[in-house]
């Protein structure tokens, strides 16, 4: 029902033509899943934005990791980025050749693994946006509380806000991401609707998804800035003040350099002065890398909305979800991922 | 505790005790022989015939076990040709110190489900190797089934308007055994959907001949079966996605990890191909049988691209179904 009376809407949309960008990887995997852009009207623009944290992490964190690894670290990490291609090898490359790499589910899941091998050093990839970073700072706050002198933390996690100032001018509205807003709350698109820009929280089930779509579309429409929450079984008005407390206990803002956009100040989360002792970069001594993606590879352009994965020449021929050459083809959230993976061809 | 050893493999007193004390007193049937080789009354018609190894992790799970498991898939490989299942040879290869206890009740487990499929265990062998060569144990059963006549099922016999039908909801096994393993801190109230299918195939083939293929969706789960006969076959597949019958909490827990239940294995449930005019009877006997009360029509079958199988969506839209791939539970079954 909800469906249907949502669907009607967003095929009836007769207004100018607008782009609608996602900034969340499992909107473009549901989006995909559920053929949503097959339903839409040809005024009616999707794009696929850089919200998927394992594709917007830029090649030289991948070879910070490699080089810890090959320092003897054991790396502890979520699954998808082992297989993303640094500038010479994937983690996965450097595990075949004897390093220590162990996909974990959670950050307390890798501290814990640390507790219980106290002759290993063990680092953590914390990667990821608002809604993963707490769980990193929470590992690291037990980690001083606990005394544990063999955990450390190679941090790039990112925060969404700075990007949608830099990501205004692609889109005429976004789908904001429904995890991340359940930590932000809607306090930071208040902001944004001040600086003109517009937006609605959705959720995850195809209803909610047209719902949202069918929302921004009337907003659109009536001309003024506008920030719905069209998922509030999940999302307040406050967010998680305690998800966000952990953060500023432990964390503090930096710049940040997101793959295929470059460098959006304040974007990015490092540990503050009380807890650098956890940070690898400095534990480990790691050298400035002196990366260089693949540059046949067009995952930027993807992120940026500027391409679809079918315009980008290794698409589907070089580049696969078996063999990946581009961070958004390895990621299951990826743009790329999910256009192999679900389009009729 | 009592534990396999070395001896117990060597052929001598200790393995007759190990045939005499855990093998014989669940195996007991007329053919079940000490002897070189089984000898049997030969079926009047065409026999069928396979093989399978299990090495499933954990060995128990909820809704089954290793055993259970061991009996069940060949059982169904069996019946997915249309061949009442009938005799069943099984062969152990169990780690040194495994506990006799739990040979115990994996044997029993296997007696118990081999009563219930209407097979006999024939002959047997034991194998006990050194600590560390095999983890825990390894069970391949081997079995014969009599073709019903007038059958004839296989999987490049499907056509273009042919229904596709699954006897069962689907992914339980494969849900139950990944929370089993307790790898991802998520406690759901899932029963892996592990059984005998013979009755329930037996009563469709009862009904109607007209079916083209039944298929076990083991390993690989549905989906895997839908891309092999769309290519054993040269046809396309298109399935709806609200057709697939999900039992919720399946549902809840691959939504939590991003998982494709259509890519989850199942020990229990098979997919039928049959003319579309047959489908609404052949749903109707499964609906009655122990194991296929939730049998549905899926779908149907197109006439291509040849190979392609697609989804149509909750929202009428058609996408691909990502083809199988990647990196599948280890040790499932």
């Amino acid at each position: 029902m909800e469906n249907q009376k949502a669907l009607e809407r967003i095929k009836n949309y007769s207004g100018r033509p607008v782009r609608i960008m996602e900034v969340c990887g499992t909107h473009t995997h549901a989006i995909f899943q559920y053929g949503i852009r097959q339903i839409l009207p040809d005024t009616v623009h999707l794009i696929s934005g850089p919200g998927c944290p394992v594709c917007v992490t830029e090649t030289g964190y991948i070879d910070e990791a490699v080089c810890l690894a090959k320092k003897g670290a054991v790396i502890t990490t979520f699954g998808d980025l082992v297989r993303v291609p640094g500038t010479e090898e994937s983690l996965a490359g450097a595990r075949a050749e004897g390093a220590k790499v162990r996909i974990v589910y959670s950050p307390l899941d890798a501290l814990a693994y640390a507790k219980s091998h106290p002759e290993e050093r063990v680092v953590f990839l914390a990667v990821g946006f608002e809604t993963t970073a707490p769980a990193s700072c929470l590992a690291v706050k037990k980690a001083k509380q606990e005394g544990v002198g063999n955990f450390w933390l190679l941090v790039a996690n990112k925060t969404m806000d700075q990007a949608y100032r830099t990501l205004a001018g692609s889109a005429d509205a976004f789908l904001y991401p429904g995890h991340v807003s359940a930590i932000t709350g809607m306090g930071i698109y208040r902001e944004l609707v001040r600086e003109g820009i517009s937006g609605a929280v959705c959720g995850f089930t195809s209803g909610e998804i047209l719902t949202a779509l069918a929302v921004i579309l009337k907003r659109l429409q009536e001309g003024k800035p506008f920030a719905e929450n069209c998922y509030p079984r999940v999302v307040t008005e406050e967010g998680s003040p305690a998800g966000r407390a952990l953060i500023r206990e432990t964390m503090e803002p930096c710049d940040a350099v997101w793959r295929g956009i470059g460098t959006i100040p304040c974007s990015g989360l490092r540990l503050n002065s009380g807890y650098r002792a956890f940070d690898a970069r400095e534990a480990f001594d790691l050298p400035e890398m002196h990366s260089r993606p693949n540059p046949a590879c067009r995952c930027g352009d993807v992120l940026m909305g500027r391409i679809t994965p079918e315009q980008c020449p290794l698409f589907g021929k070089v580049c696969t979800p078996a063999d990946p050459v581009g961070a958004c083809m390895v990621s299951s959230e990826g743009t790329c991922s999910a256009y192999y993976k679900y389009s009729i061809r | 505790m009592e534990t396999v050893t070395l001896a117990h493999g060597a052929g001598g007193a200790q393995t007759s005790d190990l045939i005499a004390s855990i093998f014989r007193s669940q195996f007991d049937n007329a053919y079940f022989t000490a002897d070189d080789a089984a000898v049997l009354p030969a079926p009047s018609g065409r026999i069928a015939m396979t093989t399978d190894g299990f090495i499933v992790q954990p060995r128990f799970f909820p809704g089954g076990d290793v055993g259970r498991l061991s009996i069940c898939g060949t059982v169904n490989d069996l019946a997915c040709m249309g061949a009442k299942p009938q005799y069943l040879t099984c062969s152990f290869v169990i780690e040194e110190g495994f506990p006799l206890e739990e040979l115990r009740r994996i044997v029993s487990s296997m007696g118990e489900t081999a009563r219930e499929a209407g097979v006999v265990i024939v002959a047997g062998d034991t194998k006990v190797a050194g600590k560390g060569q095999v983890d825990g144990l390894f069970i391949t059963t081997t079995g014969v089934g009599e073709l019903l006549p007038g059958v004839n099922l296989s999987g490049k016999n499907v056509k273009p308007g042919d229904a596709v039908i699954v006897t069962g909801d689907i992914g339980r096994h494969g849900c139950a055994i990944l929370l089993a393993r307790d790898e991802f801190g998520i406690e759901a109230d899932v029963k892996s959907d592990d059984a005998p299918l013979w009755g329930a195939v037996q009563s469709v083939l009862d009904c109607t001949k007209e079916v083209r293929a039944f298929r076990d969706a083991t390993r690989g789960g549905v989906g895997t079966v839908l891309y092999e006969i769309a290519k054993e076959s040269g046809v396309g597949i298109r399935i709806d996605r609200e057709k697939i019958p999900v039992d919720p909490a399946v549902g809840g827990v691959c939504g939590m990890l991003g998982l494709e239940p259509l890519y989850l294995a199942c020990e229990g449930t098979m997919v039928c191909f049959a003319p579309m005019s047959q489908a609404d009877g052949i749903v109707r006997i499964l609906k009655n049988g122990k194991y296929t009360a939730n049998a549905a029509v899926i779908g149907e079958v197109t006439e291509g691209p040849s190979g392609r199988v697609a989804v149509r969506t909750q929202i009428g839209a058609e996408t691909l179904l990502p083809p199988p791939g990647g990196e599948l539970l280890p040790r499932i079954c």
